[in-house]
C-alpha cells in the first residue's frame, strides 16, 4: 500500500421510503476483498444543514443508507460519502455503486454509479475532460412522466449558479439554479413542449456538482429513473 | 461554519485530485509560492473543487489570475 491515500467525495441523493444500499468498493475478488480506508458519510437538508454524519465501518461491502437515514421529516437529503482510499483498489474510475427501490413498488429496481463529486478522476486514467457541463439523452420512448434534474453543491464555502437547459426538439428551455454550499435543488422539467417530447438535458456550473436525472410516477412519485449525466465534451 | 482563516480548517482536504489541503494552500499563497511543485492541476482535474480554491485564493491574498 502507498504511503499516500487518495480522496474520493461522492455524493447522492435520498428520499424516504427507499430501500438504498451502497456498494464501497464493486469487486468480485472475494478471497482478496480490498477495503476503503475510512469512509465519514454525511446528509444534508435543501438548505445545507447537516441532519445526519457517521462513519460507515469500511470493512463493509455493503452500506444500508436507507437504514442509516432512517425515518426522517426531510423530503430529500444529500447524502456525502468522504472516503480515502489506496489506489490500488480501484483498477476503474474510482466509483461507489447503488441499489435503489421504493419499498412494495412494482417498478424494477435502480442502480447507477454514486456521483464521484470531488476526485474519483487521477490523472492515470486520462480523465481530464472539462466535467462541469454534463448532458443527458432521454431514451425516444417515455416511461417515466415527470422529470427533473437533482443539482447539490458539495462545497464548503462557494455558491454556485447553474444553469439547467432542457431541450425539445430545435427548442429549448432554461432554468437558474442557486446552490449554495451544501444546498440541493431539485428542478422539474416538463415532459413535452407544444406536443414535442422532452429529448435531452444539460447542466453548465462554474464548477463540478453532484447532479443526477430523474424520472417519477405521476401519482406515486416513485422513481424510475436516477442516473448521472455524462461530460458534454469527449 | 467555520472561516477558512481559522487553523482548524488547515487539514481540510480541499482539492480530492491532487490532495491539496486548505493549510498547504495557505502556506503557499503567504510564501507567493502558488502553485508549489506537484500541485499544478489543482481546479482544473475533476474541477469539483474550483470554486472553493478561489474562494480560498482571495481570502489567503492571492490576486492572479490564469
Amino acid at each position: 500500500m502507498s504511503s499516500k491515500l487518495s480522496g474520493l467525495l461522492s455524493a447522492t441523493f435520498a428520499e424516504p421510503a427507499y430501500d438504498h444500499l451502497v456498494e464501497l468498493v464493486h469487486q468480485r475478488d472475494a478471497t482478496a476483498h480490498r477495503r476503503l480506508t475510512s469512509v465519514r458519510m454525511s446528509a444534508h437538508d435543501a438548505k445545507g444543514r447537516e441532519v445526519l454524519a457517521l462513519e460507515v465501518d469500511p470493512a463493509r461491502e455493503i452500506f444500508d443508507l436507507g437504514a442509516a437515514l432512517g425515518a426522517r421529516s426531510e423530503p430529500r437529503v444529500m447524502v456525502l460519502f468522504d472516503a480515502r482510499y489506496d489506489a490500488a483498489i480501484f483498477p476503474y474510475r474510482p466509483h461507489h455503486y447503488a441499489y435503489l427501490h421504493a419499498r412494495g413498488a412494482a417498478d424494477a429496481p435502480l442502480y447507477y454509479a454514486v456521483n464521484a463529486t470531488l476526485g474519483g478522476v487521477p490523472d492515470r486514467i486520462g480523465a481530464t475532460n472539462i466535467n462541469n457541463i454534463e448532458t443527458y439523452v432521454f431514451r425516444p420512448r417515455a416511461f417515466a412522466e415527470r422529470y427533473s434534474v437533482m443539482l447539490g453543491n458539495v462545497s464548503r464555502f462557494a455558491t454556485a449558479q447553474a444553469q439547467v437547459i432542457a431541450y425539445y426538439g430545435t427548442e429549448r428551455v432554461g432554468h437558474q439554479v442557486e446552490v449554495p454550499p451544501k444546498a440541493h435543488a431539485e428542478t422539474p422539467l416538463a415532459a413535452d413542449l407544444e406536443g414535442v417530447r422532452l429529448s435531452r438535458v444539460e447542466t453548465k456550473a462554474p464548477f463540478r456538482l453532484a447532479s443526477y436525472v430523474v424520472g417519477r410516477r405521476a401519482e406515486s412519485r416513485q422513481l424510475v429513473l436516477f442516473d448521472h449525466l455524462f461530460t458534454y465534451a469527449k | 461554519m467555520s472561516d477558512v482563516a481559522d487553523p482548524p480548517l488547515d487539514t481540510l482536504l480541499l482539492c480530492y485530485c491532487t490532495n491539496l489541503t486548505v493549510g498547504e494552500l495557505r502556506e503557499a499563497c503567504r510564501a507567493r509560492r502558488w502553485p508549489p511543485a506537484g500541485k499544478e492541476q489543482t481546479g482544473k482535474l475533476c474541477t469539483g473543487c474550483l470554486g472553493d480554491l478561489r474562494y480560498c485564493l482571495e481570502r489567503f491574498g492571492h490576486h492572479a489570475r490564469d
